[in-house]
């Protein structure tokens, strides 16, 4: 089928309706070490300390900042546990015996309206460097250093799209918290003297246009609007938000910042909100879990740091366990897939998806040309593969494969079932070597 | 419970080559129909002749292309090589040499001898396809390459008879009338020619049933709307100006005929279809389908007025097969439209347009 792919089938109508669940706290609480930014760390606490919610129990350095490790939950810390990580590695996870008592630390406490509209743009960097507040999109990427632009910002968007099929988590946020998001958008548009910012929203979900803009009619004046956009995929892609919402195109490796555009995820700024207001670490956060594996699809309210598989139980465990399983964390266009179900949910986690596995048979490649008609960053993927099947250098250097964002739709629009988003990454690897 | 690990991403378009490969043949089933009730049995001949051939010599390739690993320790026997290599052949090693046969066989005339489609079809799908390394490596249309090699070897003995269907004065197809003088168009009907009742190969003649199956691959995606769009469109710009002069010279050949005749007539549409569109030999950019689709039919216009054969459209078709490379280079092709890459699409049908009205009134290709 020669085609380009803009919408992915998916289960999201009914998904997105489920109210989010809060999950039990579980006895154990895992809190990563390193990750996929920071790979040291050091620890402050030793076995047997007890430490308090929101505590600062380590520091984690990463290439160029330091990001401060928080407990989630007030109890004993008893000593380590290696466990999967959301970037597929085994990594060495802090064990906490969870008192049940969520004692806050002393660092946590709420700020008046005053205090806060006296706050800095430099106060914002350092409390959100404090509360090691990150973009909770799956970037990871730390809020801070995007605060510490020297450019004039002009407009703040915020990214609620959530392009990827399966995943709900951001559309149940913005539908149950949506005073907080503005709150945190407040605090945003005051850091940066701007006085233009749009939440962007996928045009078809008419419940989420209904609530804001309901809601934003309090806040008249203050320059936040309600921006539909486009339905398709890779819409929730920065670039191609900016695209759709302000009609600039930013060519890739270009910061938006560099043309007065800063972005960020609802769910980083609910954190945000969290985070200036209270002083608060992001301890909680929303996830879906979805998929065809799972016998019932839910959305839930879980703390960092919790178990996968105890909420794969709550949704009533895995649905047919004979036929093998993908276990993926994060959306099934981008996700990254796990050898085992052993994983911890870490602030970045926007999904737990379980598919039941299925193997395509590769045919030979027809050059259909619908990878090239559906790339998103204008790229031909076809010609990348056959430059890498030729490991001609030059060519895939002329090819530009770094302009690829990973998004897969080249992939999943093949006729022929080839896996060409592998080969556009081996042509990333080979575009890096001098 | 297993859990498999994979690279992402995990899910994938409801989409196959076999699905794809279907649709070509459900699209093509309204002109071999057409061919069974124009030329019953000479239809029967070429589709048993190039079917076979064309499965056979797939078969054969997929045997010497899968050879079992070498096993040091225990000999492995013929028979072990022979399953080996059998369990490799797959539905679309099937489908995708059927295509061809089928688009091959619709293309000969009815008078073709054995030999002739048997050569034909061997030539088209060796040379044409399985050298290159099979499906999708090819850089010529299999079943254009062996029309062409058989129309050079054999032409002399085609005829193109009459059936009882029609019954027409004239003998010889109506494009082989045109090519004795520019201005014969008067030899067959309009009716005739879009409802194929004319002397030509068993397939293409029946227009109809041509733009029925190509709304079909169009609407089923199975076919580029870009190369369709871009082909028809210049063929007609094309042909209005060669109408135009051949009218401003012999005012007794009306514009709009000559456009129908020329549009209807020899196998300019089912090429558009079904040849152009073949993925494998077109470029993979949307620039570069226009351009190759102008670049077709301007070559499609200029062999019908110029050429020494009468019908130009399979020449046109080998012949920008071979362009595409060079469309394709990596350096100039790219997805978004750019002014560089619409040029050559305007500027390439304008030469050819100079090319031919030019030819047209000073070239000497009517004769009185």
């Amino acid at each position: 089928m020669i085609k380009k792919t803009t919408v992915i089938s998916d289960t999201k109508r009914i998904l997105g309706q489920l109210p989010t669940i809060k999950a039990d706290v579980p006895s154990f609480i895992y809190i990563a070490m390193g990750n996929a930014r920071c790979q040291k760390a050091d620890l402050y606490v030793s076995n047997g300390d007890h430490v308090n919610c929101c505590q600062v129990i380590g520091m984690r350095h990463g290439a160029f900042f330091d990001q401060p490790i928080h407990a989630t939950v007030s109890g004993t810390f008893v000593g380590f546990e290696k466990h999967y990580h959301r970037s597929g590695k085994l990594v060495d996870f802090i064990k906490i015996e969870n008192d049940g008592l969520d004692t806050l630390d002393s660092s946590v406490k709420s700020r008046s309206e005053e205090e806060i509209e006296a706050l800095s743009k430099e106060d914002v960097t350092n409390i959100l460097k404090d509360c090691a507040s990150v973009g909770l999109g799956g970037s990871s990427f730390p809020s801070y250093i995007k605060l510490q632009t020297n450019e004039t910002i002009n407009t703040i968007l915020i990214n609620g799209v959530e392009c990827e099929p399966y995943i709900t988590s951001d559309h149940r946020l913005m539908l149950e918290e949506p005073e907080a998001i503005i709150d945190g958008i407040r605090i945003l548009m005051r850091a940066f003297s701007c006085h233009d910012a749009r939440i962007c929203v996928k045009s078809k979900y008419a419940d989420l246009r209904g609530v804001y803009t309901e809601l934003l009619k309090r806040y008249e004046g203050e320059g936040i609007s309600l921006c539909p956009v486009g339905n398709y995929y890779p819409q929730g892609w920065e670039l191609e938000m900016i695209k759709s919402a302000l009609g600039i195109s930013i060519p890739p490796g270009e910061l938006p910042s560099k043309h007065g555009i800063i972005d960020f995820n609802v769910s980083t700024v609910y954190g945000i909100h969290q985070n200036v207001r209270m002083n608060k670490p992001v301890i909680e956060r929303d996830i879906s879990i979805s998929g065809d594996g799972v016998c019932f699809p839910s959305n839930f309210k879980v703390r960092v740091g919790t178990p996968i598989k105890t909420l794969i139980e709550k949704c009533g465990g895995y649905k047919n366990p004979d036929i093998p399983k993908t276990f993926i964390l994060g959306g099934p266009m981008m996700g990254a897939s796990l050898p085992s179900d052993d994983c911890i949910i870490t602030k970045t986690v926007t999904s737990v998806i379980v598919l039941n596995h299925s193997s395509y048979e590769e045919e030979p490649c027809i050059r259909c040309g619908s990878c090239v008609l559906s790339c998103p960053a204008d790229l031909l993927p076809v010609d990348i593969m056959n430059a890498v099947k030729a490991v001609d250098k030059e060519r895939i250097k002329a090819l530009n494969p770094l302009k690829c964002v990973e998004c897969g739709l080249c992939t999943y629009s093949c006729t022929s079932k080839i896996q060409v988003t592998d080969y556009v990454r081996r042509a990333k690897i080979f575009a890096r070597l001098p | 419970m297993e859990i498999v690990k994979e690279t992402s991403p995990h899910i994938r378009r409801k989409d196959s080559l076999v699905r794809m490969m279907m649709d070509v043949i459900i699209a093509l089933l309204p002109c071999i129909v057409f061919s069974f009730v124009l030329y019953p049995l000479e239809a029967l001949k070429i589709y048993g002749i190039s079917i076979p051939t064309m499965i056979l010599s797939e078969f054969i390739y997929v045997l010497i292309k899968n050879k079992k690993p070498i096993d040091y320790i225990n000999k492995t026997t013929f028979k072990e090589k022979f399953l080996f290599a059998v369990k490799k052949y797959r539905l679309s090693n099937f489908l995708v040499p059927l295509v061809s046969a089928l688009i091959f066989s619709l293309i000969m005339p009815a008078s073709a001898s054995w030999y002739a489609i048997f050569v034909g079809a061997l030539v088209g799908i060796i040379l044409g396809k399985l050298v290159f390394g099979g499906t999708g490596s090819n850089i010529v249309n299999p079943a254009a390459l062996g029309m062409v090699f058989s129309k050079l070897c054999f032409g002399s003995s085609y005829s193109y008879s009459k059936t009882p269907f029609f019954d027409v004065a004239a003998s010889g197809t109506p494009l082989g009338s045109i090519s004795t003088s520019i201005s014969n168009i008067n030899d067959y009907s309009l009716f005739d020619l879009f409802f194929g009742m004319v002397p030509g190969t068993i397939g293409e003649t029946c227009k109809i049933a041509i733009i029925c199956g190509g709304l079909f691959l169009l609407i089923r995606r199975a076919a580029d709307w870009r190369i369709v769009v871009s082909y028809l469109l210049t063929f007609t710009v094309l042909m209005l100006g060669a109408a135009l002069s051949v009218n401003s010279l012999n005012p007794s050949v009306g514009v709009f005929q000559f456009l129908g005749v020329n549009f209807f007539s020899g196998g300019m549409l089912f090429a558009c279809f079904f040849m152009m569109t073949d993925p494998v030999t077109a470029p993979i950019t949307s620039p570069g389908r226009f351009l190759y689709g102008a670049l077709g039919a301007s070559l499609t216009v200029i062999i019908r007025i110029f050429g020494a054969l009468p019908e130009g459209a399979g020449f046109a078709v080998l012949l920008v097969n071979l362009v595409t490379p060079l469309i394709d280079y990596h350096k100039w092709s790219k997805e978004k439209f750019t002014l560089k890459n619409i040029l050559p699409t305007l500027c390439i049908p304008a030469v050819c347009l100079v090319i031919v009205v030019l030819g047209v009134l000073y070239g000497g290709v009517i004769h009185a």
